[in-house]
Parts: structure tokens; C-alpha cells; sequence
């Protein structure tokens, strides 16, 4: 069930409604029960992976609880060793469903490509959002290994914190210790949150419809034919740019204002990215989920290891101690984003997509006492506008080099539209017959799509900067009355679909194929 | 305390340690960071940190980090 259609809306309507007409007790079997219709009118078959993964997370919880139990009497070190036993084999089983779904295809066909023979591959279902869910269940399950929460011991209420339906498919990645307790909590109907919720939906599809969907008309056409639009490379990239936001941000915002309508506050996905001054900052307002995940549960964990550890001793004896300090980081860095890479698909784009990421952060870390040096020998005031715009725009360039891997079919063709982004440059191939699949090729059409995505992104650079400002939308919204505000969304719910480009796009999003 | 201080300092100079409260919440120190401090802290006074205790609270002021690196040597 796409999240742009009228069945997805009717679905949400009566899950709302019925959610607050119900004793408030029950609501959360409510959402559990939604959540599994939800996710089962995606597939029967596939609900059999959610139901392995939540026993599974569910299980090891209360085991890794049993053995803490037994700490007085068998003692601290066989606990620490059994509990990294169950650990171990609970992460193993959730990421090695999920790699043998995702990745096993990819591997046979390398080591294909390596033999110069074909190996068969198999026919493997990929189930909708087994990447999210694998990553919250795996985050949770860590959580109580290190102790910062609890286990749940209602099967129940565990399977409603894995199976949301809202951010099931595309995220965000909840942490348990703040979505539970609101999952699990009894809410009262609030005009506010409602409104709220509908304005998020709402904006969330402007987005998606006005910007990403038409973007990605172009977008694919360039891609996908590299060298007959070899004169539009720049401007492909630049289109992919606004597409991925508009696609990823866009559905983030009507998966977090439907939750707002149950009464449930997700965590914040996105903060402007294109906004950010580096890679580093970049990370930090772009999947933020994803990235805090990775933080907490890969980039911290190795770092702080042992091995990490005396490697990083080694290191201090042998270069000095600066480099011997930044270098364990940045091969932990490294390491992350190479799963990042790997997180994102199975094909070496996304490897060398991760790795890229991976090295600008690592390589800027290490150098930043150098680059401080050059600061104040050539008198730069780092806290002065100009710099900071030369920032945005640097990291921005930086950002739309790693999008090539990101969209471009394999490495040789991202290579080879690199190349054509600074050696050509051909307005006029944008109007192209056949190059948007609407239209008939009328130029004057191809003139209004542009028109409309470089509205959709005028809108969104104006509330991109009230944001950043520290505008809050309630501040905006507050001076305009109950009555017009109603009109106004409700125009917006009619308009956006005729500025989309629905008939092309259908309404899927590319982060639910993760 | 001194020693800590110097130690920030090399790390990210141009903060006020002795004041500033909000050394994570204010996103003044990233992940890079934290882990050089972390290295320096294992080299200076010989602890070490578990994922556990990177959390805000231990890291939002030099106050905080001294407070951490005490519980962390007398634990061990």
C-alpha cells in the first residue's frame, strides 16, 4: 500500500479515527493490529521475516535479563561471557537474514565476475523495510546488553515497537528507550497535534509530488542515458539532489505527521542537510537515524575496542602522537561508512558510495590541526558569513560528487558523468524528445515541469532558511485563522497531485526499497 | 582538572572548558572529538571507556569528563 494513494489515506483515516473512539487502554493493540494489516497488504509471505526478527530481538531481551539475574550466584565473568554468547548469536541471526535476502545475489555475481563464469542466483523475496526494522530491532538488543533500558516482556508491545506501520518502510530508526514509552501510552485526542500531523503530511507531500516526482523524470532520462544527454550531467546531478531530498525528507514527513496523529513524536530525520558547512555536518542532518546508529552501535563500539585500542598505542610510538590519535578514528570512520555503503544496496556504486564518505570525513579529521594552521596564517575569520556560505556551497559540491555513485547504474558510468559535468555542458539536449515521459515532447511542457520543480524548490529554500533561522512552522501558521488554514490544506490536498507527476511516478518511495 | 583542560584545549581550542556546559548539547564537540579525548584520557590516566559512558552527560563540560575520569579510576 504506497503511502500516496487514496487507499493508504482512507487506511489512515480509519486507523485515527477508531484509535481515539476506542478505551484508551487498547489503542495500542490498535496500532499493532494496523500495523500488521498494514504490512501484510504488502505480502503474506513477507510478514514471515517481520514476526522472525521481532522473536528473535524479542527472546534475546529476555535471556540477556535472565543471565544479569544470575550474576550473584554464577559471577560477573561467565555472565559477561554468556551474555556476549547470546549477543552474538541474536546479531547474527537478524543481519544474517537480512544479508542473505539482500546481499547473497551480489556476492555470487562477484565472485562470477572474478571467475569469468556465471553463477546461478537465486530468487530471494526482498521483504519492504527489512532494513529498518533489522537496525531498530539490532539497536535495541544492544541497548539492553549494555544496560541502557530494559527488556519488554510483552511479545505484544515488543511487535508493535518493530512493526509501526508509519515508519516501518522507510524509517525513521527508533530507539526504544523514546518511542516505546509513547507507543505503549494512552493518548488523548488533541486538535493541535492533529493539525500538526495533517500540515507535516501535507508538506511532506509537496515534497515528494512537486519536487522529487518531476525531478525524477529527468533524472532517470539522464542516468539512465549518459551519453545522449551527456551535456545535461551537471544538471542531472543537481536535479538528483532535489529528487533524494524531496523523495526521502518528503516521506519522512508524512510517516512522522501520521504518528503525530496517534499521538507519537519520531525522531527528527532530517535538519536542512544542504545547509550543512561539512561531510562531517552533513551526517548530521541527513538520515540522522541512520547515522546516530551507526555512531552509537559501529563507530563508538570499534573505537573503544581493545584491538582499536592498542592499535591506536602502536600508532602514537610510531607517528607521533596526533596521528597516532586520529588515525584509529578515521579507520573506525572509515569501517562505518563502508556499511553505510553496504546498508544502502548491494552493488559496488554503494561500496565506493560509502568508502568516498568515509575517506573525506576521515582524511578532514586528520588534517584539522593543519587546516586551523592555514585559518590563521592567511587571517580567514571562520566565524564571518562569507566563510560560511564558501562552506555550504564546498560541502555541497562535495555531497552531489558522492550522488554520481549514489544514482548512476555502476561506477564506470558515475566516472564517466563526472567527467561530462565539468568538460560539457548542453542546455538544449533538455529539450530533447522523449526526455520527460509526459507531455508529447511539447517544449513548452518540458518548460512548465521545470517551472514547477524550481517553484517547489524556491518554497522549500525559503522555509529551509525561516527554519535554520529558528522560526518554528506554529509561529507561522498561528497568525493565520483556524477556518483559512482548513481551506488552505485542503486546497493543497487537490492541487498537489495535478503539480505532481503522478501518472509517471505511481507514488513509490526509494528508500522503501532498503 | 588542569590537565584536562590542556587537554581540550588541544584538541579544540577556543572554548571557554572552564564555563561551557554545553560542550555535546551545542554540538561544539563532534564524534572526532570525543574520541581524541578519549585517547588522551586512556594515555593521561589510564581508564578506559566502554560505549556506556559516551553519553552527553559525561561529555557536556570539562566538570562532567573530570567527574567521569574519578568514578572510572577508582572503579578500576
Amino acid at each position: 500500500m504506497s503511502l500516496i494513494s487514496l487507499k493508504f489515506l482512507i487506511f489512515v483515516v480509519i486507523a485515527v479515527v477508531g484509535y481515539y473512539l476506542i478505551p484508551k487502554k487498547y489503542q495500542w493493540i490498535w496500532l499493532l493490529v494496523f500495523s500488521y494489516i498494514y504490512y501484510i497488504s504488502s505480502g503474506v509471505k513477507i510478514v514471515f521475516f517481520l514476526v522472525f526478527s521481532t522473536a528473535v530481538t524479542y527472546m534475546t531481551g529476555l535471556l540477556l535479563q535472565k543471565s544479569e539475574e544470575k550474576e550473584s550466584t554464577l559471577g560477573k565473568k561467565k555472565i559477561k561471557a554468556r551474555k556476549r554468547k547470546i549477543i552474538t548469536l541474536a546479531l547474527l541471526l537478524d543481519f544474517g537474514m537480512l544479508g542473505i535476502l539482500k546481499y547473497t545475489n551480489f556476492l555470487l555475481g562477484s565472485i562470477g565476475s572474478v571467475l569469468g563464469s556465471s553463477v546461478p542466483e537465486f530468487d530471494f523475496l526482498l521483504p519492504l523495510g527489512i532494513s529498518f526494522y533489522t537496525f531498530q530491532s539490532a539497536g535495541y538488543v544492544l541497548d539492553v546488553y549494555w544496560g541502557k533500558c530494559k527488556p519488554e516482556r510483552n511479545v505484544f508491545k515488543f511487535a508493535l515497537f518493530v512493526s509501526f506501520f508509519p515508519q516501518l518502510m522507510q524509517g525513521p530508526i527508533g530507539r526504544f528507550e523514546t518511542l516505546a514509552v509513547q507507543l505503549y501510552a494512552r493518548h488523548s485526542f488533541d486538535g493541535q497535534r492533529i493539525e500538526r500531523g495533517v500540515r507535516r503530511i501535507l508538506w511532506g507531500y509537496f515534497k515528494k509530488l512537486v519536487i522529487a516526482d518531476n525531478a525524477a523524470m529527468f533524472v532517470n532520462s539522464i542516468f539512465g542515458n549518459v551519453d545522449q544527454y551527456s551535456g545535461l550531467a551537471i544538471i542531472g546531478v543537481l536535479a538528483y539532489s532535489a529528487q533524494l531530498y524531496g523523495d526521502f525528507s518528503g516521506g519522512i514527513d508524512v510517516v512522522s505527521g501520521i504518528a503525530c496523529l496517534f499521538g507519537i513524536d519520531l525522531d527528527e530525520n532530517f535538519r536542512r542537510p544542504y545547509f550543512a558547512t561539512s561531510i562531517t555536518d552533513f551526517w548530521h542532518r541527513w538520515h540522522i537515524t541512520l547515522g546516530t546508529w551507526m555512531k552509537d552501535y559501529i563507530f563508538y563500539p570499534i573505537s573503544l575496542s581493545k584491538w582499536m585500542s592498542r592499535f591506536g598505542k602502536k600508532a602514537r610510538k610510531k607517528l607521533g602522537k596526533q596521528i597516532g590519535r586520529a588515525l584509529p578514528i578515521c579507520i573506525a570512520n572509515i569501517i562505518v561508512f563502508l556499511v553505510v555503503g553496504i546498508w544502502h544496496g548491494a552493488a559496488w556504486k554503494f561500496i565506493v558510495y560509502g568508502l568516498y564518505n568515509g575517506l573525506v570525513i576521515g582524511i578532514s579529521g586528520m588534517l584539522a590541526p593543519q587546516f586551523r594552521q592555514w585559518k590563521n596564517a592567511l587571517h580567514i575569520n571562520d566565524k564571518g558569513k562569507g566563510w560560511m556560505v564558501f562552506q555550504i556551497l564546498r560541502t555541497f559540491v562535495l555531497v552531489n560528487i558522492s550522488w554520481f555513485f549514489d544514482m548512476a547504474s555502476n561506477v564506470p558510468d558515475a566516472l564517466k558523468m563526472m567527467r561530462y559535468a565539468v568538460t560539457k555542458f548542453e542546455i538544449s539536449e533538455l529539450f530533447t524528445a522523449g526526455i520527460i515521459p509526459l507531455g508529447n515532447n511539447n517544449p513548452k511542457y518540458i518548460m512548465l515541469v521545470i517551472a514547477t520543480i524550481l517553484f517547489g524548490c524556491a518554497v522549500l529554500f525559503v522555509v529551509s532558511v525561516f527554519q535554520e533561522r529558528g522560526l518554528t512552522e506554529a509561529e507561522l501558521y498561528r497568525k493565520v485563522p483556524f477556518a483559512l488554514r482548513c481551506l488552505c490544506y485542503v486546497a493543497i490536498l487537490f492541487i498537489l497531485p495535478v503539480l505532481g507527476a503522478v501518472p509517471v511516478t505511481s507514488g513509490g518511495f526509494i528508500y522503501a526499497q532498503f | 582538572m588542569e590537565q584536562l583542560i590542556e587537554i581540550l584545549e588541544d584538541i579544540h581550542p577556543g572554548v571557554d572548558y572552564e564555563t561551557c556546559t554545553t560542550l555535546i548539547d551545542d554540538e561544539i564537540l563532534d564524534s572526532f572529538a570525543i574520541l581524541s579525548i578519549v585517547s588522551e584520557l586512556e594515555e593521561e590516566f589510564g581508564v578506559s571507556l566502554t560505549p556506556v559512558d559516551i553519553v552527553p552527560d559525561n561529555f557536556n563540560s570539562a566538570k562532567a569528563l573530570w567527574k567521569m575520569v574519578q568514578r572510572l579510576q577508582n572503579e578500576e
